[in-house]
């Protein structure tokens, strides 16, 4: 049987659970040594877990404006980057209509070539067709003959 | 939990009101709880500068993420946990430094455990010190894990539930991780006998 309990086994019931340290306990209580050995460490024990929390009020005022301008700086920061967020998705969104808006408005160029092969389809099926238009009216056959009256009547005025 | 007076503002408003913008608000906030940020962390780190850098950052993470509180647990333990963990980073950085960094000064500190004995008052002073060097010691053979969870079981007077929940661990782990770091702390402390 155990006489008496070091401070090494009476830490310990500090982190035991009430049932598992109840002999030692039940010990101390019937044991004036070991209650004494038991309220020694438990004021070495507060004297160590003391904290320096009673800091004077300036120690809590300079963390608090250390904190605060941080946290202002963050929200700064915060702002800036959202800002430039919204300017850079807005210069993204100007860029995308506008972009739709000159896609829609520059009207098409109808490429010449496909009217021709068009007329050059149409005619196609039937040569001897009276609407018939050449790709050249005065290389037709009624008008090849005018040429040059047409040259001279523009040379005379 | 920290005493808050009927006529102030519940935490909760606090925190909508800095969400709008009313960076008073988050100022209140600091006040209240400051102090106990301050004492967790350096329950753990057991160092007055690093406690102090700790609750600074503490309270500007707490800041830069309040619009993902999602009030499920109170504040108060929100910030405490932000503060463990940025508390158990500190000490897992100093392990990491002083593995590099060891001196044969530190080393020799075996040495300075004696025996306790029934000495008067302002000697006892002197004993709490060598304990407090024993324990510091002894603590050294700590993982980050355990160091943090004897620390707040040590110093904060925590109970193993509340650490477990601060902790995001189950009480049977902490449990464990207590008693194998009480074991090699015990080992430690055998000098006092």
């Amino acid at each position: 049987m155990k006489t008496h309990y070091t401070e090494a086994d009476l830490l310990e019931t500090y982190y035991m659970q009430p049932d598992e340290a109840s002999d030692i306990i039940a010990h101390v209580n019937g044991c004036n040594e070991c209650q004494s050995r038991y309220r020694r460490l438990g004021e070495k024990l507060r004297d160590i877990a003391a904290c320096p929390s009673d800091k004077p009020a300036t120690f809590w005022t300079r963390q608090r404006m250390m904190i605060t301008r941080a946290v202002e700086n963050a929200r700064h920061q915060s702002q800036a980057t959202a800002r430039g967020g919204r300017i850079a998705a807005a210069a993204m969104l100007a860029f995308v209509l506008g972009g739709a808006v000159v896609y829609k408005t520059i009207p098409r160029p109808k490429p010449p070539v496909v009217v021709v092969a068009q007329q050059s389809m149409a005619a196609a099926p039937d040569a001897d067709d009276d609407l018939d238009v050449p790709r050249d009216p005065w290389q037709s056959e009624e008008l090849k003959d005018f040429g040059s009256v047409v040259a001279w009547e523009s040379w005379s005025r | 939990m920290t005493q808050i007076n009927a006529f102030d503002p519940p935490d909760r408003e606090l925190i909508a009101r800095t969400l709008d913008g009313d960076g008073g608000a988050f100022g209140l906030l600091v006040e209240r709880f400051q102090r106990k940020i301050y004492r967790v962390a350096y329950a753990i780190v057991r160092d007055e500068v690093e406690a102090d850098t700790i609750t600074q950052d503490t309270f500007i993470q707490a800041y830069t993420h309040l619009a993902k509180f999602q009030g499920r647990s109170e504040f108060e333990t929100w910030l405490t946990r932000i503060a463990i963990n940025r508390s158990r980073d500190s000490l897992r950085r100093r392990r990491f430094v002083r593995f590099f960094s060891s001196t044969d000064d530190e080393e020799n500190r075996e040495g300075f455990v004696e025996p306790v004995d029934d000495r008067p008052d302002p000697e006892r002073e002197i004993m709490a010190h060598q304990l407090r060097g024993a324990i510091e010691l002894a603590e050294r053979q700590l993982s980050a894990q355990q160091k943090v969870i004897f620390r707040l079981r040590h110093y904060e007077n925590r109970s193993l539930e509340e650490i477990a929940e601060l902790l995001g661990l189950r009480s049977g782990t902490v449990r464990a991780h207590l008693f194998r770091a009480i074991h090699k702390i015990r080992k430690q402390l055998e000098a006092f006998r």
